[in-house]
């Protein structure tokens, strides 16, 4: 209805009908400044997928060094994640031991591929035996690889998938702009990875100087559902880009709401609560919120949305 | 109406009723409503220059009668950490500016009632003197109220002796929404009601100078009252064409009486862009940045506004609810390029003033955003003494100065 480019309009065409796109068509869309149809195109997609659902966790953050997890869990918890760097595979099991002996029910998580592959030598055998005994003491998923660090990720995903845990969401290290597009081209092409992992998170979660710009984060993100058609989630960080940023995400092909705290300062009511405040945000961004837990399985829906 | 004929309606160029402005506001999806106030963005603007100002946003007194519950900025009076900035602590603020470039002060403060018309008029007139091509953008119409009953003289007499002593322009301010059932519900009925605040606006126009209009939305009123409040905007535009520009901002709820939560961005995003489609007389419409951050101020270049506001130097008002963000020229610059567009630097009558200055001039780079006064400063301004108070604290504080 709003006048838009025809070229654009023809690329965008083929994404709703399924056509997959060629060299050229790639190119238009990396190229438009037209950030609104990039962003429409994304959202066309990301409806096709998850229609008007937009799935959130609650992560309670344990540092590796420490492995205390408070007493009681937080309520609201849906996922209780192991942070920081492990110095052997033993430290890493010890730590998801301690934890998981008080997470109830909730998913523990931890770790980064990357970490994990540097405790085990870098053989892909001993990254299955380490994989394997974070399994036994409870790990259900390990929380991230880095995309940048993923040289040669088809036999990894291999021992990931043979362990029988998955991979939370792959994520850009630090590439923004014209460096992010052929990393997310990259992982289209990844045969295997839909097995083992979720959702990728397009927006580097360490800033870089200058800092992002709005319109680049958003491009990035819309980029990222557009691109990346192997992948079911496009993932934005709500501590990490704030309440505004991730809401506006979400508009543009984003999916998905990682790190929505399970605890929050004395003196906020539960309805000043994370929960409340991400649900406020999705549901302001015209979608319906699900509650998920750190495994990606629904918990609930507060506005009643359909369980998948 | 269907949001498919609204939209269509918007492309002529045809005016919208209220209760179709409202249905697409409601029913719209967030990417077609930026598509719409884009194109009549470009329409306006078609040469993708994308403006801001180098100001400083200065609250002369923190002390106000008014207590609207919305505000975390005022101070009662006779409150300990209540202020009024001295005339030389004025200078000195505007020689920092005009380091830098600046070109004007947005000079806005509490209801002080020991702070008569008379002060304004020196102050207004020492800055004149010292600094005659530096603008004056003072006073909001509230300001400009209080000020009428405070001296008991009709509003247009006291615009008329501003504007003699100095007075440039006139920040929209004080808007908030101008229905009266949310002003009440605000508290801030009895500083302005809707028709008072427009009827100040009117008075500034007719006596020459030009004023911007503002928002502040996402407080207490519903989604019709927002609408409502843009076509009261439009239709004194309709009537005296006296407005430069509209700025909108959400309600800052940290530190205030009334609470609640802060509007989300998608609604400041759909806010601004039903903004500029139904103030289809207004030329500009301005970012805002101070209480969106940088990321998503930026984005409302997609959303309709053509202007990135001000690079502030200093800010008060939207600090004191917590939300602290600052971008210096060099950034504002980053992000206007970085949206495609191409920067200038303007005046508050939106005439360009030139390219960016940080590029012709070393100017250095700034972090943070400057307060009026430093945490603790409790001096009382020399010249006070020579004006009468009317509160009794400041009775007791003049005749202490003078004993
Ligand atoms: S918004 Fe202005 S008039 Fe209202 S209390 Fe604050 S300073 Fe006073």
């Amino acid at each position: 209805m709003v006048p838009m480019g025809e070229e654009l309009a023809a690329v965008t065409g083929k994404i709703a009908d399924g056509t997959a796109l060629d060299e050229q068509d790639v190119r238009l869309l990396v190229g438009t400044r037209d950030l609104l149809a990039l962003g429409t195109a994304a959202d066309d997609a990301r409806r096709r997928r998850h229609a008007d659902r937009v799935s959130f966790v609650q992560v309670l953050d344990v540092p590796m060094d420490t492995a205390m997890v408070e007493e009681p869990l937080p309520d609201q918890a849906g996922e209780i994640r192991v942070t920081g760097r492990p110095e052997s595979v033993a430290a890493a099991v010890s730590a998801v031991r301690a934890v998981v002996a008080r997470a109830g029910a909730v998913p523990v998580t931890g770790f980064t591929l990357a970490d994990l592959q540097g405790v085990s030598g870098h053989e892909a055998g001993r990254l299955g035996d380490a994989l394997a005994e974070l399994r036994d003491a409870g790990l259900a998923v390990v929380t991230e690889a880095v995309v940048e660090k993923l040289t040669n990720p088809e036999p990894v995903f291999e021992v990931l998938r043979e362990s029988g845990l998955t991979l939370g969401c792959l994520t850009l290290g630090d590439a923004v702009g014209e460096t992010a597009v052929p990393l997310l081209r990259r992982i289209a092409t990844w045969d295997s990875v839909a097995t083992v992992c979720r959702s990728v998170a397009p927006l580097s979660r360490v800033e870089p100087t200058p800092p992002t710009t709005g319109y680049s984060d958003l491009r990035q993100v819309a980029l990222a559902r557009l691109l990346v058609d192997n992948i079911d989630s496009i993932q934005v960080d709500w501590t990490r880009h704030g309440p505004k940023l991730a809401q506006v995400a979400l508009t543009v092909g984003a999916d998905d709401v990682d790190a929505v705290p399970a605890v929050w300062p004395d003196g906020l009511g539960q309805r000043r609560s994370p929960r409340e405040e991400v649900r406020r945000n999705i549901v302001a961004a015209g979608f319906v919120a699900v509650r998920r837990n750190g495994c990606f399985e629904v918990l609930d829906s507060p506005d009643g949305a359909a369980r998948e | 109406m269907s949001v498919e004929s609204t939209a269509r309606k918007v492309l002529a160029g045809d005016r919208l009723s209220g209760e179709d402005a409202l249905g697409l506001y409601v029913d719209a999806p967030t990417s077609l409503l930026g598509r719409l106030a884009d194109t009549i963005r470009a329409r306006k603007h078609p040469s993708g220059l994308v403006t801001y100002i180098i100001d400083r946003n200065v609250n002369y007194t923190n002390v106000c009668v008014a207590r609207c519950s919305f505000c975390a900025f005022y101070r009662p009076v006779g409150a300990d950490d209540g202020y009024v900035l001295g005339f030389e602590e004025l200078f000195r603020k505007i020689d920092e500016t005009l380091a830098v470039g600046g070109v004007q002060l947005l000079l806005q403060g509490g209801h002080n009632p020991d702070l008569p018309l008379e002060w304004y008029e020196e102050l207004f007139g020492a800055i004149k003197a010292r600094y005659p091509e530096f603008k004056l953008h003072a006073l909001s119409p509230p300001e400009l109220l209080h000020l009428s009953r405070l001296s008991q003289h009709p509003v247009p007499v006291v615009v008329d002796r501003l504007l003699q002593a100095g007075l440039d322009s006139v920040p929209g301010g004080g808007a908030e929404i101008l229905v009266d059932r949310v002003r009440r519900r605000l508290h801030c009925d009895s500083k302005a009601t809707a028709d008072e605040w427009l009827s100040v606006m009117r008075a500034v126009h007719r006596a020459g100078l030009r004023s911007t209009a503002t928002m502040m939305f996402g407080s207490v009123e519903r989604l019709d009252e927002r609408v409502e409040h843009l076509y009261r905007l439009r239709d004194l535009q309709d009537e005296t064409g006296g407005f430069t520009a509209f700025i909108a901002w959400s309600y800052q709820p940290p530190n205030t009486e009334l609470g609640g939560a802060e509007a989300t961005g998608v609604d400041y995003l759909r806010t601004l862009a039903l903004a500029r489609i139904v103030l289809d007389n207004f030329d500009n419409v301005q970012a805002s940045w101070v209480t969106q951050g940088g990321k998503v101020g930026q984005l409302s270049l997609t959303y309709g506004a053509n202007d990135m506001g001000s690079v502030m130097i200093e800010e008060n008002v939207v600090r004191a609810a917590g939300a602290e963000h600052c971008m210096d020229e060099a950034e504002i610059v980053r992000n206007i390029e970085d949206a495609g567009f191409v920067p200038k630097r303007r005046n508050m009558l939106y005439d360009v003033l030139g390219d960016p200055l940080f590029r012709s001039r070393a100017i250095p780079r700034r972090t943070e955003l400057d307060v009026a006064r430093a945490t603790g400063d409790t001096t009382v301004p020399a010249e006070l003494s020579r004006y009468p108070a009317r509160s009794r604290s400041g009775k007791a504080q003049r005749a202490f100065d003078g004993s």
